[in-house]
């Protein structure tokens, strides 16, 4: 704030009327009846991805080259965006505010790219030692047990994870083939988790044959249960355990073990899932001509969009509003399996129309494999006698994972039945929260500001459009060769490429607009952020049109 | 943070007497960011002379030379003169006019100062109306607009003189028009024309939220539109009149959208913002025919 020079005599002022002293003695800040103040939003995509990713934040980081820090941002969410930067179902995408104007934030593709980026520098995790005395005990080493075991091992609890199996990774090692996540990512992911902290790993170690839950409960301050589901579902048509008839889990896991497989030259998949293309995609791979038969349409595939996209571009056929009805099977040679045709009937309780039978409308189709993928369910043994459950699932209360008892939490497929990676992700990660706070005393966090912005919101003026960067993929005669992963990944160029179209919505990106365009240059540009200088803004708010993204926001003067 | 967008040394203050959101602080605060301090200001009657402060204030941070109305041109030639006889080579003389100042009643002194082809920059901030004495139009002023003068039905008729024309027909080394929603071209041009030796003219434009019953906060976006509707292109004349150039990379907006956001034009009905419209494009027309040399002006060759 300057002087204001006022002169007692004329003997005092200068010779021609020549200034003496700027402006800032005079308060222009009272002239303000709007009073505008930075306010960062939680951006659209954020909100959408079920693990909270800070996806802006990353982004942004990236764009100023900040590598490590980009990923540690990204790993205070999800601590394998290797593995879901390749096969998540990106609900982020649909959220994200560039949709609107152009086409969504590749956001999965970016994700990818700093997790390898992670896996190629070691140096970048650094080992978080012991430094709680409560041990936790993790059973299952799906994508929800590995990020329970990472987020308390970060925080310094001893964890120890007890898997049935003879690795870890779960339906990431035994359902997801190869041509999408290779075993080598997988195994990379895997090690990087283990090596985050104290964690002690127990193969071939099932709950229920190897392990007690009740004796676990006893023995350990918490336990947390990611068993995802064993068991496939059975068709309930006559025949299916037999010659020629194979669930589809079995199959995935002898492709995904390395076997050989020779499903014939003719192939029927029953179901819509993941699961469903998946094992009609091995089948091309081995040779076959595959069918995938749904009994509704389309629309209501519970497999993600991508999945069948690339099935259908792999050659993959598709007969919808069918159901197996009848097999019949010779000595040897194929089965002839008829299909009943039906009709989408009125909504179930997930909402989709539920399908019925049309008439008595059949086909026929004459197959040397068909391959049942109807979907898999828990296998509730192992805890049921302990654990209240819905059906076969765990019931869990709010979204921390609590269970019926106080010291065991539980999440992923077993306790919301077949969801996704990111959602199992989300859940290992809110009960090791929830069992920190628990065990530390903590209080419980304040509930998140969720101010988010929309399309209305963006100064479109300062974006070109453009369309997304797809990830390049190998061609399809060497995809259908093999089990060589398709999508090779983002190199550095089209990593900035991409990441430089984000919005940034509703958060600072250090554009420069509000300090720029102050009329009365009452914005102060500090080392790491603007500042708003009240006594001399006058409140026209041409900084708050002009930032592109939404992060100042306004309030009225006396209110 | 980043590298700043725009030089950091500010040689304008806060605590200016401008109106909320108004585009001839920016104009000043952009420009003498390009010029630095050794920079000397005329300026004859206009806003700026009261936006500056009242003596003994000033919120710039260099000379100023407060003269006539009619005189910013003339002044400026003196004071370069003066200048020079005293050995400096190096400060730069600048008029600092409005478009009353320059298209109407200082286009004399303007002429007369870059038919001398005076080593001054001249840039007129342009507002399109007297808007420091109550906007009464000019012959800025585009057609359609609402003024004091111009009220009521009696919208203005006539449209806007094209003053880059008459600047390009004195033959002088560099013309260019700017706008504050361009900040980087605008800094840009006028480092440019600081190398430059001779007469050369700005012609910036710089909304005025008051006059033109704006809202303050859009007066940048107002700028910018104006030029993405091409009522007022970027444009950049070389080679003492012969070279023109007209900024085309941009995505065209409506002159509708441009229009209806200011209450100077919202009487105009669809007949009338299409003749507006219509007027816009020929001039655009005719800018590229400039610009492709194809336009026969004679008296140009040297
Ligand atoms: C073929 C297929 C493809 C899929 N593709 C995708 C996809 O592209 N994108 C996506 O987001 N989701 C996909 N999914 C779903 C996703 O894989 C699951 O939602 C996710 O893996 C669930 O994680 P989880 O940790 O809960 O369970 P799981 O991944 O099933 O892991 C459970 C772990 O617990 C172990 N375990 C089981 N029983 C016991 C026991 N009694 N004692 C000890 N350990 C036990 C298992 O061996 C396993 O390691 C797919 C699923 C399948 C089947
Ligand atoms: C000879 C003379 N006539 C009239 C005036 C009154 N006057 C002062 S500023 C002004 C208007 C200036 O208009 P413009 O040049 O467009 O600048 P603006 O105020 O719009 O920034 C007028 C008419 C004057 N100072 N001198
Ligand atoms: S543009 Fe960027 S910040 Fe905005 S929603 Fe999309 S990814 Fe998120
Ligand atoms: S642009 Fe400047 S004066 Fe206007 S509201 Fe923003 S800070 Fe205040
Ligand atoms: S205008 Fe730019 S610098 Fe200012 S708040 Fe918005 S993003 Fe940040
Ligand atoms: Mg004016």
């Amino acid at each position: 704030m300057g002087e204001k020079i006022t002169f007692k005599s004329y003997k005092e002022m200068p010779i021609c009327a020549m200034s003496g002293a700027d402006m800032t003695y005079n308060l222009t800040g009272s002239w303000r009846n709007v009073r505008p103040y930075y306010d960062f939003k939680v951006s659209p995509c954020r909100l959408g991805c079920p693990a909270m990713e800070n996806i802006q934040r990353y982004i942004f980081l990236l764009t100023q080259e900040k590598y490590e820090e980009a990923w540690r941002e990204l790993m205070e969410a999800n601590p394998m965006p290797s593995v879901t930067g390749r096969v998540c179902f990106h609900p982020c995408m649909e959220k994200c505010t560039r949709k609107d104007f152009d086409q969504a934030i590749n956001i999965p593709a970016i994700e990818r790219s700093i997790g390898d980026r992670g896996l190629d520098n070691p140096g970048w995790m650094k080992k978080a030692p012991a430094t709680k005395k409560e041990t936790v005990a993790v059973v299952g080493g799906g994508p929800a047990g590995l990020s329970a075991a990472y987020y308390l091992a970060r925080r310094g609890y001893p964890v120890t994870i007890f898997e049935a199996d003879a690795v870890l990774g779960g339906t990431l090692r035994w359902g997801i083939p190869e041509y999408r996540l290779p075993n080598d990512v997988l195994d990379r992911v895997v090690a990087q988790i283990v090596g985050s902290g104290p964690i002690t790993v127990k193969t071939g170690a099932a709950l229920g044959r190897d392990v007690d839950l009740a004796k676990l409960e006893k023995e350990f301050a918490a336990v947390f249960v990611g068993v995802g589901l064993s068991r496939s579902r059975p068709l309930g048509v006559a025949g299916e355990e037999g010659r020629g008839i194979e669930r589809g889990l079995d199959f995935l896991r002898r492709v995904n073990g390395g076997e050989p497989v020779n499903p014939g030259r003719s192939v029927a998949v029953v179901g819509g899932g993941n699961t469903a293309m998946d094992v009609a995609r091995c089948a091309r791979r081995a040779g076959a001509e595959v069918t995938v038969v749904y009994r509704r349409t389309m629309n209501e595939m519970p497999a993600i969009k991508d999945e069948i996209e690339e099935a259908e571009h792999e050659g993959v056929r598709f007969r919808f509003l069918a159901a197996p009805k009848s097999i019949e099977r010779g000595a040897s040679g194929p089965l002839t399996v008829v299909f009943q045709q039906m009709k989408l009937g009125d909504p179930d309780e997930s909402g989709r129309r539920r399908p019925v039978p049309d008439g008595d409308a059949t086909f026929t189709l004459s197959v040397n494999t068909m391959f049942t993928a109807i979907g898999e369910e828990a296998d509730a043994a192992p805890f049921g006698k302990l654990l209240e459950c819905d059906g076969n699932l765990i019931a869990t209360k709010g979204e921390w994972g609590e269970t019926s008892r106080k010291k065991i939490f539980a999440g992923g497929d077993v306790a919301t039945g077949a969801a996704s990676v990111v959602e199992a992700v989300a859940a290992g990660r809110k009960a090791a929260e929830r069992i920190s706070r628990m065990l530390s005393g903590e209080p419980e966090p304040a509930a998140e500001e969720t101010g988010t912005i929309s399309i209305e919101n963006i100064n479109t003026a300062y974006f070109t459009k453009g369309k997304r960067l797809l990830v390049p993929r190998i061609p399809l005669d060497e995809a259908l060769a093999g089990y060589r992963e398709i999508h090779t990944g983002y190199d550095d160029r089209m990593l900035r490429r991409e990441a430089d179209r984000c919005f940034s919505c509703g958060v600072c990106n250090f554009c420069d607009n509000c300090w720029v365009f102050c009329p009365d240059v009452a914005v102060r540009r500090l080392e790491a952020e603007y500042e708003f200088d009240y006594d001399f803004c006058k409140g026209c708010l041409v900084c708050v049109i002009e930032c592109p993204r939404c992060a100042i926001s306004t309030r009225e003067e006396g209110k | 943070m980043n590298a700043p967008k725009i030089p950091l040394p500010e040689l304008m203050t806060s605590g200016h007497l401008a109106c909320q959101g108004c585009g001839a602080t920016q104009a000043m605060r952009f420009a003498l960011k390009a010029l630095g301090p050794r920079t000397a200001l005329v300026l004859p009657a206009c806003c700026w002379s009261v936006i500056d402060g009242p003596f003994p204030h000033s919120s710039l941070k260099v000379p100023i030379l407060h003269t006539a109305f009619e005189a910013a041109a003339s002044t400026a030639s003196g004071l370069k003169a003066g200048l020079e006889m005293r050995g400096d080579t190096e400060t730069v003389v600048m008029a600092w006019a409005g478009d009353g100042g320059t298209f109407d009643i200082g286009i004399q002194a303007l002429s007369g100062a870059a038919e001398r082809n005076e080593d001054i920059i001249y840039c007129c901030y342009d507002n399109e109306a007297y808007m420091n004495t109550g906007i009464q139009r000019s012959s800025s002023t585009p057609i359609g607009a609402w003024t004091t003068t111009t009220p009521g039905v009696h919208w203005k008729k006539r449209p806007k003189k094209k003053m880059i024309d008459i600047m390009a027909a004195h033959s002088i080394p560099y013309i260019a028009t700017a706008s504050v929603a361009y900040p980087n071209d605008l800094i840009e041009k006028f480092r440019k024309a600081r190398e430059i030796k001779g007469t050369r003219f700005l012609h910036v434009f710089a909304p005025c939220p008051t006059g033109w019953k704006l809202a303050p906060e859009l007066s940048v976006s107002m700028a910018r539109q104006a030029v993405t509707s091409k009522v007022f292109p970027l444009v950049e004349v070389t080679d003492n009149g012969r070279t023109w150039k007209v900024w085309k990379d941009f995505e065209p907006t409506p002159v509708k959208d441009y229009c209806m956001a200011q209450g100077r034009f919202r009487h105009l009905s669809e007949d009338e913002l299409r003749l507006v419209a219509e007027g816009i494009e020929e001039n655009w027309q005719y800018l590229l025919s400039r610009e492709a040399g194809s336009a026969f002006v004679p008296g140009l060759q040297h």
